[in-house]
């Protein structure tokens, strides 16, 4: 028999014949690969290979332990059918079985699985037979919007059923539950006798069960026909084994189930019509989490006002191509990202960057699209269309975040998954107890069902046995469990991008809730990355306005950052620069210029000295300014001392309040640079910081960050997403602040659409109650099951005479779900207290300057 | 892999284990003084309790077995 297997897997990083050779010889290593052969051209390995002593997961392992790695596509599809956490790990368990399938997350809550396939070696097809072999449906996720209204025609659909199934098992149930409560109190004067009658209580219940409850049985069947089980499983047993003692009671009372006074119909019923609610609310809720996503794709424009051979057309959003010339007016939304070419207005960004105030767009600025133009019209160049543009990103990111998984959703997996099985085992143990010791040691006749006055009367010992071990099946279903994490990580991720910040996955949510200590890189991120004019000192006989027009004047043609903020400095005046007649770079030192006639020297001491002139008279500014991290030029006019001007890398506005709210939250803030000591800790003083790393080589950060991390604390890194991709990189949390609308090339776990420092408390914040909510819903979720299920296994029966009925099992089920929900829900209210500020509920604090 | 074998297979065992359990529970019910109702309704509800834990149980391991003799051969 031929064993001999072939794949050709696509490998990146290769760049010669040395890499061919290094990654063939890896790969030959490996027991069972008889042939491996790299074409560099096309940068991929065809490889022949035993499948019993290897598999595609070793290959990749070895390409990658060279420094090579093997691509991966990734696609969505979208899973229905799921019920609870079991059905996740049902799902996951069987794609991971299939060949050429690199990783898979399944999304109970967003229905759908998110799969990365090695091209080439995994097919859609497999894939498809995997999910539907356990009695799943699958579908292929379409682009966005029409799986948006496919998902959404597919919640529909299932509200329909359920409310459809409520309005049969409710009242049938409430008349089912009337009839059996008729010997109670006065109600016999009210309730005709009939309707007490157990066969008239049968063909009330039937229906229910039939129409409400079979749902529950076909899926169970399904699941177990393939050894999968879920909480189906557990309805179909507790549904049909109340049912049925029901039915033996009235058919054949005599047969020692408890007789007709024990027929139970009403619990029967009930327990349907709860769990029939309970999916109810389910279906109406649980699409509520996923409102961010519905929200940024209902922003995408659906056309544009495309400009070709000098006409106007209004053509689809797809159809535009990047360079074309758009035309937007006031009120309308822009449809791709670009360039202004012509025109002036307003534009409302607020749904991109969380940005309340519209910001003024003028030519050569970027729009982005999905933003609202508000007051005039432009013209601009699209820049990025289709998929690459900005809210494209935004949504894929999102997406993605949602999708993925929390490290502490994994342990609710696994505890879930096994759930089933162990509440099985638990409802058998429970039985033969009672059976066995339990009812001839403290069973009493009068005994009644919790929160009820029902007794259950002259039950048998198997009768009794069997309704707390049914009990238990009930009130133990793990759907809460389920469902406590993700619903909690979608609506974080969602609360994130409304606010301008993107979470790459649960994961990093789950890492920015635990961050105690945040370190901003100082240069582009605390500050503005260019240097301004900060000060003018003008000597006796000058005024400031005078010496930096002639500075300005002087270094108007100059390229130097310093020169740049000269000039820029003087501009914000509106003081005239003059052209000038003569220029003269003196390296290493500085310049000088003639200007209508004067001759001025603008450059460092050295100059000076050299120039003779004295200066001494301002030493004591010089080390003011110094000792501020600001960069001070001496300026001498005709051989004189003009005065002193100093240009400095400011702080953003939203630095100081950032590093104050951080501290507020009780969290320790540094800062890291390349600079001298004196300039960061200037700039650190002026920020409110008090831990300051400087001097700090580039490649050196990540270092910094790993003693941060020895001293057990949980660093969230600041920084821009290219330069400090290291450093992003080894912190906990690495924070990108977004440098423009790419946002997908961003390095970092966390990436903040605008520069505004005070996203870095929003999302830390974000992270923080996405948690809290994670933890409360596992709480409600775990808490209920930890609760109801000793009740119901009769722990307290021998002390108190009291019983779990099944429907109130259901009950505490259906509301566990519900709670946990409604819980999730509450996240939406949930707004950074820097929106609350601008929004004007909160007062706003006065930061502290140096 | 021939998957009716792997269900035949898979439905002897956990049916069988499911038995065995029942019966032994009919026996042990014997020894005390219950009813014939008691003993007949036990045991089939601990025969259903039973295949419920040993399908989800059996048929996967049956089923891996299966697959590590194809793969031997």
């Amino acid at each position: 028999m031929d064993r001999k297997n072939h794949v050709i897997l696509p490998v990146e990083g290769m760049t010669c014949a040395s890499c061919v050779a290094h990654v063939e010889k890896a790969l030959l290593g490996l027991p069972g690969i008889s042939k491996a052969r790299v074409n560099l051209a096309t940068g991929k390995v065809a490889v022949e290979y035993d499948a019993v002593k290897v598999g595609i997961p070793e290959m990749v392992q070895a390409v990658a332990d060279i420094g090579f790695t093997v691509s991966t596509e990734e696609y969505s599809f979208k899973i229905t059918g799921m019920s609870c956490a079991a059905c996740v790990n049902k799902v996951e368990k069987a794609l991971r079985t299939v060949p050429g399938i690199a990783g898979v997350v399944v999304s109970l809550a967003g229905e759908g699985a998110k799969v990365q396939i090695y091209p080439g070696v995994a097919d859609k097809s497999r894939i498809r037979m995997a999910v539907e072999g356990l009695g799943f449906g699958f579908e292929e996720r379409a682009d966005a919007r029409s799986e948006l209204d496919r998902e959404q025609e597919a919640r529909e659909a299932e509200i329909r059923k359920q409310r459809r199934n409520m309005w049969i098992t409710w009242p049938l149930s409430i008349v089912a539950m009337i009839g059996t409560m008729r010997e109670m109190w006065i109600l016999d004067t009210f309730i005709p006798e009939w309707l007490g009658s157990n066969y008239i209580l049968l063909l009330l219940t039937t229906p229910v069960i039939v129409f409400g409850g079979w749902q529950f049985f076909v899926k169970s069947w399904r699941g177990l026909k393939r050894g999968v089980t879920d909480m189906n499983l557990l309805y179909a047993t507790g549904i049909g084994a109340s049912y049925l003692i029901a039915v033996i009671n009235t058919v054949w009372p005599d047969a020692g189930f408890g007789g007709p006074q024990a027929t139970f119909y009403e619990s029967a019923a009930m327990l349907t019509a709860f769990i029939v609610l309970g999916r109810y609310l389910e279906a109406l809720t649980r699409g509520r989490t996923s409102e961010a996503i519905r929200k940024l794709i209902s922003l995408q424009a659906k056309t544009a006002r495309v400009i070709r051979d000098g006409r106007e057309a209004e053509v689809p959003v797809d159809e535009v191509q990047a360079g074309d010339i758009i035309s937007v007016r006031p009120g309308e939304s822009i449809p791709v990202d670009g360039q202004v070419s012509a025109g002036y207005s307003a534009v409302d960004e607020s749904m991109i960057t969380g940005e309340s105030i519209p910001v003024e767009k003028k030519e050569g600025d970027e729009v982005i699209g999905g933003t609202i133009n508000k007051t005039g019209s432009f013209k601009f160049t699209a820049t990025k269309v289709g998929k690459e543009t900005a809210l494209a990103q935004i949504i894929k990111m999102v997406e993605d975040a949602q999708g993925s998984k929390a490290p502490i959703q994994k342990i609710a997996d696994v505890v879930a998954g096994h759930f089933i099985l162990g509440v099985h085992l638990l409802g058998l143990a429970v039985f033969l107890f009672w059976f066995f010791f339990g009812y001839a040691q403290w069973f009493t006749p009068d005994s009644t069902f919790l929160l009820s006055t029902t007794t259950i009367g002259s039950i048998g010992v198997f009768g009794f046995a069997m309704l707390l071990s049914l009990t238990v099946l009930v009130i133990s279903c793990p759907c809460a469990v389920g469902l406590a994490t993700p619903s909690a990580i979608m609506a974080g991720s969602g609360k994130g991008a409304e606010n301008g910040i993107l979470f790459k996955g649960a994961e990093a949510i789950e890492s920015t809730a635990k961050v105690n200590v945040v370190v901003f890189d100082k240069t582009g991120t605390l500050t503005k990355g260019e240097p301004s004019l900060t000060d003018i000192v003008a000597a006796s006989g000058f005024s400031g306005d005078e010496i930096l027009r002639l500075a300005a004047s002087a270094e108007n043609n100059s390229e130097h950052p310093l020169g740049e903020a000269i000039v820029r400095g003087a501009e914000e005046r509106n003081l005239e620069i003059i052209p000038v007649s003569a220029f003269n770079a003196v390296p290493g030192h500085g310049i000088e210029a003639e200007i209508e006639g004067y001759r001025v020297l603008l450059g460092n001491r050295r100059l000076m000295q050299q120039q003779g002139i004295d200066f001494a008279a301002h030493l004591e500014n010089v080390g003011e300014l110094e000792s501020a991290g600001k960069t001070v030029m001496f300026m001498g006019i005709d051989g004189q001392f003009a005065g002193l001007i100093a240009v400095a890398d400011t702080l953003k506005e939203s630095s100081v309040e950032a590093v104050y709210r951080l501290k507020q939250m009780g969290i320790r803030v540094g800062m890291i640079t390349g600079d001298n000591i004196r300039t960061a800790e200037a700039i650190a003083r002026l920020a409110g910081i008090d831990q300051v790393l400087a001097e700090v080589l580039p490649e050196d950060k990540a270092n910094e960050v790993v003693k941060l991390q020895k001293e057990n604390n949980r660093v969230a890194m600041v920084g821009d997403g290219i330069n400090d991709a290291p450093a992003l990189a080894q912190a906990d949390v690495g924070i990108a602040v977004g440098s423009g609308t790419d946002v997908a090339k961003e390095t970092g776990d966390v990436i903040l659409i605008k520069g505004d420092l005070r996203d870095v408390v929003a999302a830390l914040e974000v992270g923080r109650a996405t948690m809290r909510k994670v933890k409360q819903n596992l709480f409600w979720a775990f808490g209920y099951n930890s609760l109801g299920i000793p009740i119901a296994a009769g722990l307290i029966y021998p002390w108190t005479g009291w019983i779990v009925s099944p429907q109130l099992a259901a009950l505490f089920m259906a509301l566990s779900s519900f709670s946990v929900t409604m819980n999730t829900l509450l996240l939406k209210g949930f707004k950074p207290t820097i929106k609350k500020q601008e929004s004007g509920s909160q007062t706003p604090i006065e930061p502290k300057t140096a | 892999m021939n998957k009716e074998k792997t269900a035949a297979i898979s439905a002897v065992i956990y049916t069988g284990i499911s038995l065995g359990i029942a019966v032994a529970f009919y026996l042990a019910a014997g020894l005390g003084r219950y009813d014939a109702i008691a003993r007949f309704g036990g045991a089939a509800w601990v025969f259903i309790l039973s295949m419920i834990i040993t399908m989800p149980v059996v048929i996967p391991r049956v089923k891996s077995r299966q697959q590590q003799g194809e793969n031997n051969n």
